[in-house]
Order: C-alpha cells, then sequence, then structure tokens
C-alpha cells in the first residue's frame, strides 16, 4: 500500500515537473482542478445518499403532531394544578382531574389524529419500526441521554445540598426541557430553522421564570408547565400552519 | 483494476440506479411506508415509481402489499431484508470507492 502510495507521488511529481519544463502549467492545473471537483461531486452523491437515510425523521416532524402533543400534556399537567388553587375552598377540587387525565391520555390521540386525517392523506404514511440501524441506534441514544441527564441532576443535587446553593438543581431541571427540545429540533425539526430561536425564547422563558425565586422548581412548576405549554402550542400550530399551505390536500382515490 | 475502481464495478447496478437509489434510501430507514409518502418524497410521476417499484421488487428488494385505509386504498411498502443487505454492501461499496 505505502509503495502504491509512494509511486502515485512519484509519477505525480514527474509529470509536473515535465509539465513544467514543457511549459503546459496552465494545462495541469487545469486537469487538478478538473480532479478535484470530480472528487468533491462523487463525494457530495455520498453525502446526499446519508441525509437520505436521516430524511423520513424530518417527515416526523414537519407537521407539527409531536409539539402540539407534548403541548396538550403540559398544558392540561398546568390546567390541573390551577385548578387544584383555584378550587381549594371548595368540594369539588376533584375537577381538576379531568386536565390531568387530558394531560396524561391527550398526546397521543392528538398525534394520531392529526397523523389519520391530515398528514397521511396529504404526504403518505410512515412507520418508523424495528430494522438493523433503527432498532439500536434510537435505544443507544435514550439510554445514553437518560444516563447523562440523570447523572448530571444527581450531581447537581449533592452540590445543591452540600453548599445549600438550590438553585442549580432548578436550573439543571428547567435545562433539561431546553435540552430535550433541542435534540428533537436537531433530529426532527431541522426543516424550520426559526425553531431554534423558539428554543433561545424558552430558554430565556425559563430561566425568567426559574431565577426569581431561588430555583426552587417545585414552587413554580405550575408556571414553568403553563409556559413551556403555551411554546409548545404556539411552534406547533405555526408548523402545522406552514404544513397546511404548504402541502396540496389529496386528490379522490390517491393510494 | 485498482481497488476503487473495482469498488465501484462491483456496485449493485438495480441500486445504483439514482430513482432507485433514492427510494431504497429512503425505504431503508424506516419500516414500512406508503405510496404516497415515496411519490412526495422523491417528487417522480406515479408511471416512474411505479416502474422503480416493480424493478425493485422483481429483485426481491422491496415488499408491497396493497390495502385499505378505512374506504381508501393504500399501498404499503418495505425493504425485505434481502433490500436491507443490498442496500447495506452498496453504501460500503460506495465509502470504499470514494
Amino acid at each position: 500500500m505505502k509503495n502504491r502510495i509512494r509511486e502515485s507521488i512519484e509519477e505525480l511529481s514527474k509529470n509536473v515537473q515535465r509539465a513544467i519544463r514543457e511549459g503546459r502549467t496552465d494545462e495541469l492545473l487545469q486537469t487538478l482542478k478538473e480532479q478535484e471537483q470530480n472528487r468533491k461531486k462523487k463525494l457530495g452523491k455520498f453525502q446526499k445518499l446519508q441525509m437520505a437515510v436521516w430524511r423520513p425523521m424530518l417527515h416526523e416532524g414537519m407537521d407539527g403532531a409531536a409539539e402540539l402533543a407534548w403541548a396538550t400534556m403540559f398544558l392540561g399537567f398546568a390546567l390541573g394544578a390551577y385548578t387544584v388553587v383555584l378550587l381549594k375552598p371548595f368540594l369539588w377540587r376533584w375537577l381538576a382531574l379531568l386536565p390531568i387525565v387530558c394531560g396524561v391520555f391527550g398526546p397521543c390521540y392528538v398525534r394520531k389524529a392529526i397523523k389519520e386525517h391530515i398528514t397521511w392523506p396529504r404526504t403518505g404514511y410512515v412507520a418508523y419500526g424495528p430494522n438493523r440501524q433503527s432498532r439500536w441506534m434510537p435505544a443507544a441514544t435514550v439510554c445514553l441521554g437518560s444516563v447523562v441527564i440523570g447523572g448530571g441532576l444527581v450531581c447537581l443535587m449533592l452540590v445543591a445540598r452540600r453548599h445549600g446553593a438550590i438553585s442549580l438543581l432548578g436550573i439543571g431541571t428547567l435545562a433539561v426541557y431546553a435540552a430535550t427540545y433541542a435534540f428533537w429540533i436537531f433530529f426532527m425539526g431541522r426543516e424550520h430553522s426559526w425553531k431554534w430561536g423558539v428554543l433561545v425564547f424558552m430558554t430565556i422563558g425559563l430561566l425568567v421564570i426559574g431565577l426569581p425565586v431561588g430555583g426552587d422548581y417545585f414552587k413554580v412548576w405550575r408556571q414553568v408547565a403553563l409556559f413551556v405549554g403555551l411554546v409548545w402550542l404556539g411552534s406547533g400550530a405555526a408548523t402545522l400552519y406552514l404544513y397546511l399551505r404548504h402541502t396540496q390536500p389529496p386528490a379522490q382515490g390517491a393510494e | 483494476m485498482t481497488g476503487q475502481l473495482r469498488a465501484i464495478s462491483e456496485l449493485d447496478r438495480v441500486i445504483h440506479e439514482p430513482g432507485r437509489l433514492m427510494i431504497v434510501a429512503l425505504l431503508a430507514a424506516v419500516k414500512e411506508c406508503d405510496f404516497v409518502y415515496l411519490l412526495h418524497e422523491t417528487e417522480m410521476n406515479k408511471g416512474n415509481l411505479s416502474s422503480h417499484l416493480a424493478r425493485l421488487e422483481e429483485a426481491g428488494y422491496v415488499e408491497i402489499e396493497k390495502t385499505y385505509r378505512g374506504k381508501v386504498p393504500q399501498t404499503l411498502l418495505r425493504l425485505t431484508r434481502a433490500g436491507r443487505v443490498a442496500f447495506d454492501q452498496y453504501r460500503k461499496g460506495l465509502k470504499a470507492a470514494f
């Protein structure tokens, strides 16, 4: 292998020297430039192929269904929590269970309804499932992510206890929301670059809510759930609107 | 013949055609999808897509299932095991060539 490389370098060097001697440097440079362009073109084809394999993941996030489902969950919990506070003196506090139940079961139904009635008839049905690539990679990513997030929170908890700095734990907990959203945008929402702006807005909003109370997350979780739910509701609704605007309604009898 | 050139000559011709390569690359990332999804993603016309799918089915790389979603006919498509192996080999071959 090394000999082959040496041979080709020697040959190239001889060709260059000959070309310089014969005054054909322009021709030589042109040939080298063309060769480099061809190589880049072929490499571009390979990179495009790699991107095509990732493309179906973007299809999952193109209609805003996931964000609307998360919004249902967070808004359900937030409304449940506010109902408990507002109806404290009354006997019918159990009504707070209704939005909480919606928060638990709503996300699946919201996503399914959007996919079945809007996305699949317009841009087709896709099922993500086990194949050699998609079985291990997401599982490993989720495990690694959970270990990192869990480990990070435990470390923050230990540091917070030792130094009496409760705010660290609160900030860490709030950072999980932003990190999860960033991860989701990177893999499934990349087509809408404005979502990075939503992420920045959400992070700033969480800091504004979380910091004034000294980071005691449990004091502010109602506000946090309401804020995150509203942000995702807005972002999901905008994505769905753009999706509807840029896709054709299904033709009759389409397969 | 150098290794690089041999790798190029050994690429699977059924997959190498750009239209079919798009289809196989998309199918490789999912469990299954329908005809409308491929039509939308590849931006081919129905006739072209059908003929490429028929060629892939003939090679044993794609499985086609005609079914219904409610009352609407639906054509489900998935890559077979042989198709996944062929695509993996194609990717490795392409990587080795470039």
